[in-house]
């Protein structure tokens, strides 16, 4: 990282994060939130991290909620259509399985976005089929993946308006569209909408530019949604794209986070829930705590920096076992003001890390944007 | 003490090595033929790495025009290295060659690009020597660059 950047981030820290704001000021002290505070007043290096961290398989967040229940979220299915890959398929096939297999049941799922892998109207489809399975009541918010082929026109067909918000046993959940505001980078290259498409599909590539983002619009319409809700009472946001900035260059972010942040400031007790990173996140901006999920169609690395220190990393997956690494989760709001979110993480009994060796960043890289999308006829004047 | 005869011998020698030495520094480049490179050649090298660093980055990201340009199929499921290497991210071309537990052996870099052509991509590996597999190694160590050489870590 650039001298730069990192005091950009320095300062932008100093302001987003003073001394003693933290989420929920009614916070338990738990084991693990009190090592979390722990954190937050040191620089804690990694292998001060690894030492720390207790083994735990969920993250707790804490909540008022009226009475307990639970709800479920899959995400990133990325599916092709069957022909071409019945892997992806199985791995749908088992986490709506699982789900359905719930007990007590879970009192909804969320569906987290990119459930077709090139926007195509068989791979929308198709993840509808899979997901009849499961009786439950489901929530759609789109990934980049569904929305650029045909900009949304099927995804809105299948799932009507992409933002919403609801009420649940007193907790207001909104779910927001994370994707759909890209800026026009195909118009004057004179894309098809199958490039188009490509180019969003591509998380490395440099096309498609900083497309995530929650938009002026959207963020008034945050504001109204919010605008009855007591200060106090929870709040979990769902959305495709983590609401902070971690990794601009695969758009694990969202270019208008610092104005999402200035929107969720007055209320203490906020949870985003996201999906796009393919991976464990834990990370706290303001009062707001975010939480990072699996997918279940592959695990991406961790970036090669910017990962938030309050997260503890998940395991080395096994590339040769396509179950590994991936995966579905459920959130348990509990009577104790508790939230638990268990990542269902196949094949496995330890999601984090136990060593400093077994975490994929434990051999240092440095590593450069693609080239290839860079030049004619994409190549940016 | 030195005599008359052996002073003259000595000084006839050091002539003889003198002309030598100075024989070597005016005709030795030219008898060596090695002239320095130049800019223009320096230039040219780089584009030449430059142009299967491109090939490679196209054939990582799963482009099928140069797939079938250098005749491999690296997918039949749709996916592409970079899906799950992004930026050729986890790939650690710095780390090799090394002990592969999912191959249980001792690995090259080449051995691993084959090994995930075949295993997650369900493709069809390439001959270690060939363009495809060079221009992959390129893209990939081009990619880390800066990466510090840590042989053998797993």
């Amino acid at each position: 990282m650039s001298d730069e950047l990192d005091r950009i981030r320095r300062e932008m820290h100093a302001v987003l994060q003073p001394p003693g704001v933290r989420p929920d000021d009614s916070l338990q002290i738990t084991r693990r939130t009190f090592i979390h505070r722990s954190l937050l007043f040191g620089a804690a290096s990694v292998g001060q991290t690894f030492a720390w961290w207790p083994l735990l398989n969920t993250i707790d967040v804490a909540h008022a909620a009226e009475a307990p229940f639970k709800f479920a979220w899959i995400s990133d299915t990325h599916l092709y259509e069957r022909s071409l890959n019945t892997r992806f398929v199985d791995k749908v096939v088992r986490a709506v399985q699982e789900v359905q297999a719930m007990d007590p049941p879970a009192d909804f799922l969320i569906f987290g976005g990119d459930l077709a892998q090139l926007g195509k109207i068989e791979e929308l489809e198709l993840g509808v089929e899979l997901l009849k399975d499961l009786k439950i009541k489901k929530y759609y918010i789109p990934g980049e993946h569904d929305w650029y082929l045909d900009m949304g026109k099927k995804w809105g067909e299948l799932f009507g308006q992409p933002n919403w918000t609801f009420d649940h046993k007193g907790v207001r959940f909104i779910g927001l569209d994370t994707v759909s505001r890209g800026p026009d980078y195909w118009t004057a290259k004179k894309m098809t909408p199958e490039e188009r498409m490509g180019h969003m599909a591509t998380l490395d590539g440099t096309v498609a530019g900083a497309w995530a983002g929650v938009g002026r619009e959207q963020l008034d319409w945050m504001q109204k949604t919010l605008a009855d809700w007591d200060k106090s009472k929870p709040i979990v946001i769902f959305s495709h794209n983590p609401l902070y900035e971690y990794y601009p260059p695969w758009n694990f972010w969202v270019r208008d986070w610092r104005e999402v942040n200035d929107v969720l400031k007055p209320y203490t007790k906020v949870t985003n829930i996201h999906g796009h990173v393919h991976q464990v996140l834990y990370n706290e901006i303001g009062s707001m705590r975010s939480i990072g999920m699996l997918a279940t169609s592959w695990p991406w690395p961790y970036a090669p920096e910017g990962v938030p220190k309050l997260t503890k990393p998940m395991i080395r997956v096994d590339p040769g076992d396509h179950f590994d690494g991936v995966g579905w989760e459920t959130v348990n709001v509990n009577a104790d003001d508790k939230v638990d979110v268990e990542y269902i993480m196949w094949g496995r009994k330890e999601v984090f890390v136990q060593t400093p060796e077994d975490h994929d960043k434990s051999i240092e890289e440095v590593i450069r944007p693609r080239i290839a999308d860079n030049q004619y006829p994409w190549a940016n004047p | 003490m030195i005599n008359t005869s052996t002073f003259l011998c000595i000084l006839r020698r050091s002539t003889v090595a003198g002309a030598i030495v100075a024989a070597a520094v005016v005709v030795g480049p030219a008898s060596a033929n090695k002239d320095p490179v130049t800019p223009k050649q320096l230039k040219l090298y780089q584009e030449a790495f430059m142009e299967e660093v491109r090939k490679g980055d196209l054939l990582f990201h799963g482009d099928a025009a140069m797939a079938e340009q250098l005749g491999v199929k690296l997918s039949t499921t749709g996916w592409a290295c970079a899906m799950c290497h992004p930026m050729a991210s986890d790939t650690h071309p710095h780390a090799f060659p090394k002990f592969q537990q999912s191959m249980a052996k001792f690995a090259t870099l080449r051995d691993m690009i084959n090994w995930c052509i075949e295993k997650p991509n369900q493709g069809e590996k390439i001959d270690p020597e060939s363009e495809a597999m060079k221009a992959l190694e390129a893209y990939i160590t081009w990619s880390n660059t800066g990466s510090v050489l840590v042989p053998g870590k797993y």
